[in-house]
């Protein structure tokens, strides 16, 4: 069944594609991330904006394409803006952690918590970036709401996921989510999302039973062996033997902890694929823009296939870098033996293993952006369609262009996504 | 004005074809078709109005797919856009409008311009890093009052002394302290009070001895001094161990630690803020840092050694006494690679010290009974059960002038 809906012809006025040859993409990611290196990182604000306009210009939406207008300069101009502002920021944060000794737990935690605050509000006025700047049919996507609202409702949101073991978490994205898409328009057809959190929440119980689950078990079973009276006992007395009273309360359960380890450990990486193909596709079918409403046919085992090769790729990555690897320090080795100087050999051998990581880490990080998330974008632009699609054709401009200061704060704080 | 013109017209008559207009303030589609006259383009309506003319001086290329050239205008408050699919338009426009860029030599240039200007931004930093950073933190250390130098050297502390106490030792983890070391405290405090008479330091030094098997002694900022045990079992003579002590009341007196901090914050400056946080860039980063630093540490090793010369000889001490230590430690094998990895260049600091030192007879800067209490400082451990580390009993056994392989 699932094969005939892939092959089967799209209806043109209600159909997402996309038109992006991989080949094409692998180039420009490939020179780029060369150029990064070269440049230590300066060059990603021309790579980010080719990669935009790439992925943009090739998905088409009822027969039109997107368009990213955005500049590599206003990027760099927007870091350098969170820069200044971050520059200070560090400094303060320095000093008090001076003035109140370096150990105390609770700075640690508020600047956590502070820096968290600004990753969200980073990515809210990124994605108000990334959207004034694309551009459909002559006119432009647009994002209000205030940041520090969405960065505070964000940072409780991970409160509560965290407090209730990830069992939240599809309620607090489908309220992050509305809230997004409330505030984001397309000229003035305003934007919606209807993904609901209880169908997130079903689809995704089965995986946390078996990831999570097990180890709530085993916790459970270990505490229930624990004499928690003789415990206190012990520890009030201050018995070195603590330690071992406890590993013998808890030896029968170990082997139980052991198993539940091992399922959490094997299906965690079993079922990423499951989980992000469920995320994509609740969060695709939930999009809204006024009377168009987006579908998605995404199928598991397609997502399967994106983290396969994936899998395939850092393999071969892998095996390339050992193979150079092996050959340049033997290569040196016996040039040095030639040479005996011991701190030659230090220096050579470090320099080749600085390499060989730096080609290794960018080498994996340019195959995740093209098979991951270019794949996946690619996946969820071919298997969604627009019902009501008409509604695209009389939409009127609003809205204006906004600054780059969030994807410049975003990028100095390490948040930044595509 | 037809498209079906006689031959002779046909060469001057402007290039047409097929596109699609946005007019920027409806999403509505229109397929037009378009003029490429001699100064812009004319977009016609399907029934023939002219609906806008574009000049080709404000004409913008957009990002598009393959096989489309997608124009907007410069200076646009609307995003009105044309796009044209048809090959020989396409090409007709670019022929006339110089702005679009055509097979983008332009944009090329420019992002030539952009990696050679980041090269010249590497170069300038890395030179900043080597010669610039330090400069400005020896300037600027003494500014940073000795309070602040304390507090900072207390802050260090409880996280230096936590990752040395490996073994969770505790308050036993100090030499001297209970009754059994109270004789080599007293040593060591007879000791350190005649290096710091010689010295005339602005601040109070304090010096611990600590339960760590390996050679090593190190400098807070602010004054506090660590002194391994396995340092105190491989000194022969009380000045030797003082010429260490002095070595790091050097540090102390150039106010190296602070100085660390001020270096490893401008590195970190340098490299971590105002260069990029790439995929893989941490380790770069890192390993630029690393070198940098021991570049950096190198040289305060070296005037530390100076300064342990200078007020050994103030003390009335063998100023040699810390090229005998090194060397001895040098050639005990696998303590020298300990020694290396903080200490580059042992041999030409040993040679260095040699060199500004003058040879003679000193007398021992401690007597032999204290010498012999400052030995023992570590050896009898506190009723705690805990095991002495391995080697201590026999280096301890040793008297000072045995010879230790």
């Amino acid at each position: 069944m699932a094969t005939i809906e892939i092959l089967s012809p799209i209806v043109p006025a209600a159909a997402v594609r996309f038109l992006g040859n991989e080949d094409a993409y692998w180039r420009l990611r490939i020179k780029g991330a060369a150029l990064v290196v070269v440049t230590l990182g300066i060059y990603r604000f021309w790579l980010a904006t080719d990669a935009r306009r790439f992925l943009w210009s090739n998905t088409e939406i009822s027969g039109d394409t997107l368009e990213y207008n955005g500049l590599a300069t206003e990027l760099l101009v927007g870091f350098l803006f969170a820069v200044a502002i971050l520059v200070p920021l560090y400094m303060v944060f320095a000093l008090v952690m001076l003035e109140l000794g370096m150990v105390a737990i609770k700075p640690v935690l508020i600047g956590f918590a502070l820096l968290a605050l600004l990753g969200e509000y980073a990515l809210y006025r990124a994605r108000r970036y990334r959207l004034t700047r694309t551009v459909f049919r002559g006119l432009r996507f647009d994002q209000h709401g205030s940041p520090w609202r969405y960065a505070c409702y964000a940072l409780v949101c991970w409160g509560i996921v965290i407090v209730t073991l990830g069992l939240a978490y599809p309620w607090t994205q489908a309220f992050l989510e509305r809230f997004k898409m409330r505030n984001t328009s397309y000229g003035d057809l305003q934007g919606g999302f209807e993904g609901s959190g209880l169908s997130l929440f079903l689809r995704g119980l089965p995986m946390w039973l078996l990831i999570v689950g097990p180890i709530v078990v085993a916790l459970g079973v270990l505490s229930a062996q624990i004499d928690w009276d003789a415990l206190s006992r012990l520890l009030e007395k201050g018995d070195d033997d603590a330690a071992k009273m406890i590993g013998n309360m808890l030896a029968p359960g170990i082997g139980i902890a052991i198993a539940a380890a091992c399922i959490s450990f094997i299906a965690l990486p079993l079922l990423y694929p499951v989980f992000q193909a469920v995320k994509l596709r609740w969060w695709i079918s939930g999009l809204r823009f006024g009377e168009v409403a987006v579908t998605s046919r995404l199928r598991i085992r397609q997502v399967y296939r994106v983290y396969l090769r994936l899998l395939l790729y850092l393999f071969l990555l892998g095996l390339l870098a050992s193979i150079m690897g092996g050959m340049t320090v033997f290569a040196v080795v016996s040039i040095v033996n030639l040479i005996h100087n011991a701190t030659l050999t230090q220096v050579a051998v470090g320099a080749i293993s600085l390499l060989l990581y730096v080609v290794v880490m960018i080498g994996s990080s340019t195959i995740y952006q093209v098979i991951v998330a270019a794949g996946l974008w690619r996946l969820g632009a071919d298997t969604a369609a627009l019902t009501g699609g008409q509604a695209l054709d009389g939409v009127r401009a609003t809205g204006s262009a906004s600054s780059a200061l969030g994807e410049g704060l975003a990028d100095a704080l390490g948040v930044g996504s595509i | 004005m037809t498209l079906a013109a006689d031959p002779p017209a046909a060469e001057t008559a402007p290039p047409r074809g097929p596109a699609i207009y946005f007019d920027g303030t409806c999403s509505a589609r229109n397929d037009v078709s378009v003029e490429a006259g001699t100064a812009g383009l004319q977009i016609f309506s399907a029934d023939r109005h002219l609906l806008d003319e574009w000049l080709y001086a404000e004409l913008r290329r957009q990002a598009a797919p393959d096989g489309v050239l997608r124009l907007g205008r410069n200076g646009e408050t609307l995003l009105a856009r044309l796009e044209v699919r048809d090959a020989a338009l396409a090409a007709a426009i670019e022929d006339r409008a110089v702005t679009l860029d055509r097979g983008g030599a332009a944009e090329r240039k420019l992002r030539r311009k952009v990696v050679i200007l980041s090269l010249a931004a590497v170069v300038s930093l890395i030179f900043t890093a080597i010669i610039g950073v330090p400069v400005l933190a020896t300037r600027l250390t003494p500014l940073i009052p000795v309070s602040v130098e304390q507090k900072l050297g207390k802050a260090v502390d409880s996280q230096i002394r936590a990752t040395l106490d490996t073994k969770h030792l505790g308050s036993a983890f100090v030499c001297g302290t209970g009754a059994s070391g109270a004789a080599g405290q007293a040593a060591l405090d007879k000791l350190v009070g005649k290096l710091k008479t010689a010295a005339a330091l602005p601040y109070p030094l304090r010096v611990d001895v600590v339960r760590r098997a390996d050679f090593n002694a190190f400098a807070l900022p602010g004054g506090h001094i660590y002194v391994f045990q396995g340092l105190i079992d491989r000194a022969q003579s009380p000045d030797e161990l003082a010429g260490v002590l002095a070595h790091e009341i050097g540090h102390v007196a150039h106010r190296d630690g602070t100085r660390t901090v001020l270096q490893t914050a401008g590195l970190s400056f340098l490299f971590g803020m105002m260069l990029g946080d790439f995929f893989g860039g941490g380790a770069v980063v890192i390993a630029a840092k690393t070198v940098l630093r021991s570049s950096y540490s190198r040289r305060a090793e070296a005037a530390a050694d100076t300064y342990s010369v200078v007020l050994m000889r103030k003390a009335g001490g063998d100023p040699r006494a810390l090229a005998t230590i090194l060397e001895r430690v040098m050639a005990d094998k696998d303590e020298g690679i300990k020694v290396l990895a903080d200490h580059p260049d042992t041999k030409d600091r040993i040679v260095a010290i040699n060199a500004s030192a003058p040879a003679g007879v000193t007398t021992p800067l401690l007597g032999a009974a204290d010498w012999a209490a400052l030995k023992q400082i570590c050896a009898p451990l506190p009723a705690s059960g805990i095991a002495p580390a391995s080697g201590t009993a026999a280096a301890s056994g040793t008297p000072a002038g045995g010879g230790q392989k």
